[in-house]
């Protein structure tokens, strides 16, 4: 075995050792959750060393020098100002979902007019215009870090595959007996998983577009999904008030985590999917242990319906939002402590994320305004204002230097 | 309302939770009807560029209650939001009389629709405080209502700007779904 070079993960914080061994060339991750402003990086560099015998001593300078780089993006907790950049404002009808390819160089935004869109970030151009559904566009995702393809779930009870550079649709994935709310590309295998108000959800082969399986037992419809990172799993959120825990080469359920009163409105993985969190309509938010399936904590707090949550990219804090109006921050690594709440919002709060180095907080709120907190005081930072209805969606590119809203007015802004 | 709660919305409800569908041409009223069912202030109603959506308490039901943007343009999207609704609410601008011909058109390639089939009709004649507004009579003369025979169907005259006749009509469509 012999290294070749360091690669650097931003979000989360990692390494990657380039090698090679009998020929091939090999990336081994070393995850670095817990870097921070403190950490001393020489000391992290020599433990790094004790338990990696590829890194010898002649390469620890460049070690160094490498998390050095790593510590100084990651940890720069300085506020950016974001300006409104481009309207986007050839939609139709409303907005619904919003996603960033991998670089942030275009996003996608579907809608109430039956079509997605693909636009370029810097010149706010529309790029494509993804035409085929017969309903309202909800669930728009690109299969990152390629980026080469997008799907898209739609009332119209199908989802479809599409090329991201021509815009042709690949495939057509039939069977749902009511409208794809959620669809995902699996992490590592060429499948499509989909979620559907007809209670199942449904496992496809993305290149043929066959049914591959269907996860059945849910009572109610099933409004989130997620992967784990190997593809081998899946959990879903419904409205019966469960999440499930699926095996994707059996179609099987091998688990259901049972304890919220009512509606689940969002369930997801943390970064190394050892939890999963849950938000419900019974005002709760819940985390639980993927190996014990037990529920670690039942967060209360919020004074309504809990509508979205959000884990930080290592995965150590959990972010509530709730129709009480504010925003809510839970340490999940060791105490569940409220850390922060954020209070400023007018109406409810639809949908909250991190930015990339978890240092702030982004909201969307039918207040017609989305805001940008600071973890550390809970203050609001700045106030995207602009809108003139709900703001449906947010989210930050990978690198965090945009910004993408969605509204009801039927345009997407772009902040940078 | 965020797009969660547009989600709830579209569950096939349980009993007790109906869905009304509020369409018509643009400029007739739609917005208005909801914000007066919705006892709010009626003043400031701007042309829907898509949809609102609100929840009414009425005989013991909850209605959930969708306006749809009425422009010539956004009307092709209408069948976006057919699925299970219980009622059918069509607004007619009673003194818009150029355009009978019109919304008449639109009405009866609604009727045809599979997915509203047996859906009962509610027709608010609305405007009624305007000079050359023509009666309710008249507008279901115009629009051929008496032909209907596949589902039931009313017409209230309404003056939606003073309140004037839409609870009226709103009880009409509870008691039409009581009678299913």
């Amino acid at each position: 075995m012999r290294l070749l070079k360091f690669l650097l993960r931003y979000f989360p914080p990692g390494i990657a050792l380039e090698y090679t061994q009998g020929g091939d060339v090999k990336t081994k991750m070393i995850d670095l959750l817990d870097l921070s402003a403190k950490t001393d990086v020489k000391a992290l560099a020599e433990s790094i060393r004790v338990s990696e015998p590829m890194i010898t001593e002649s390469v620890m300078d460049q070690l160094v020098e490498t998390l050095e780089k790593l510590q100084n993006k990651v940890c720069d907790s300085g506020a950016k100002r974001y300006y409104k950049y481009k309207t986007l404002q050839t939609h139709l009808l409303p907005l619904t979902n919003i996603a960033f390819d991998k670089l942030g160089k275009r996003c996608l935004t579907g809608s109430y007019d039956r079509t997605c869109k693909v636009w370029d970030i810097d010149s706010g151009t529309e790029l494509l215009t993804l035409e085929g559904h017969k309903n309202v566009v909800y669930a728009v995702s690109f299969n990152n870090p390629t980026s080469d393809k997008i799907v898209t779930g739609s009332f119209d009870k199908t989802a479809k595959v599409w090329c991201s550079q021509t815009g042709h649709c690949l495939v057509s994935m039939w069977g749902h007996d009511a409208e794809v709310v959620v669809a995902r590309f699996s992490p590592t295998q060429s499948k499509i998983a989909t979620g559907s108000m007809d209670a199942t959800a449904k496992i496809f082969h993305l290149g043929s577009g066959q049914e591959l399986g269907t996860l059945k037992g849910h009572t109610a419809e099933v409004i989130a999904l997620h992967y784990n990172n190997d593809g081998n799993q899946i959990i879903t959120g419904s409205f019966d008030g469960t999440i499930s825990i699926w095996d994707t080469r059996t179609f099987q359920r091998s688990s259901v985590l049972i304890g919220h009163r009512e509606e689940i409105s969002n369930c997801l993985y943390n970064f190394d999917c050892t939890l999963v969190g849950s938000s419900s309509m019974d005002k709760t938010a819940k985390v639980w242990d993927t190996r014990t399936d037990k529920c670690l904590i039942t967060i209360h707090g919020h004074d309504d319906e809990v509508l979205d949550l959000n884990f930080d990219n290592n995965g150590k804090k959990l972010a509530t939002v709730s129709s009480d109006t504010t925003a809510r921050v839970w340490d999940v690594s060791t105490n569940f402590k409220q850390l922060a709440i954020m209070e400023g919002h007018r109406e409810e709060v639809s949908k909250v994320c991190f930015s990339p180095n978890g240092h702030h907080l982004l909201t969307s709120s039918l207040d017609r305004t989305a805001r940008l907190w600071s973890l550390e005081s809970g203050c609001c930072i700045q106030t995207l204002g602009g809108h003139t209805d709900d703001v449906f969606s947010c989210a930050f590119s990978y690198a965090g230097d945009t910004v993408i809203t969605a509204s009801k007015d039927n345009t997407c802004m772009i902040w940078r | 309302m965020g797009l969660l709660s547009i989600l709830r919305k579209l569950r096939s409800n349980p009993d007790k939770e109906l869905r009304l569908l509020l369409l018509g041409l643009d400029n007739a009223g739609k917005t208005t009807i909801l914000k007066s069912l919705a006892s709010e202030d009626v003043t400031q109603v701007t042309p829907t560029q898509g949809f609102n959506i609100k929840s009414v308490q009425s005989e013991g039901f909850k209605l959930n209650v969708w306006d749809i943007g009425g422009a010539r343009k956004i009307r092709p999207y209408w069948r976006n939001y057919f699925e299970n609704t219980d009622v059918l609410i069509y607004v007619v601008d009673s003194a818009d009389i150029k355009r009978l011909e019109e919304t008449g058109q639109e009405l009866s390639e609604l009727l045809l629709e599979d997915k509203l089939r047996a859906v009962p009709l509610l027709v608010y004649a609305n405007k009624q405080d305007l000079g050359q507004a023509v009666t309710a009579a008249e507008i279901a003369e115009g629009l051929g209502l008496h032909n209907i025979k596949d589902r039931d169907w009313q017409i209230q005259s309404c003056i939606a700007t003073e309140g004037k006749g839409v609870k009226e009509g709103l009880e009409w469509a509870c008691k039409s779904i009581k009678k299913k």
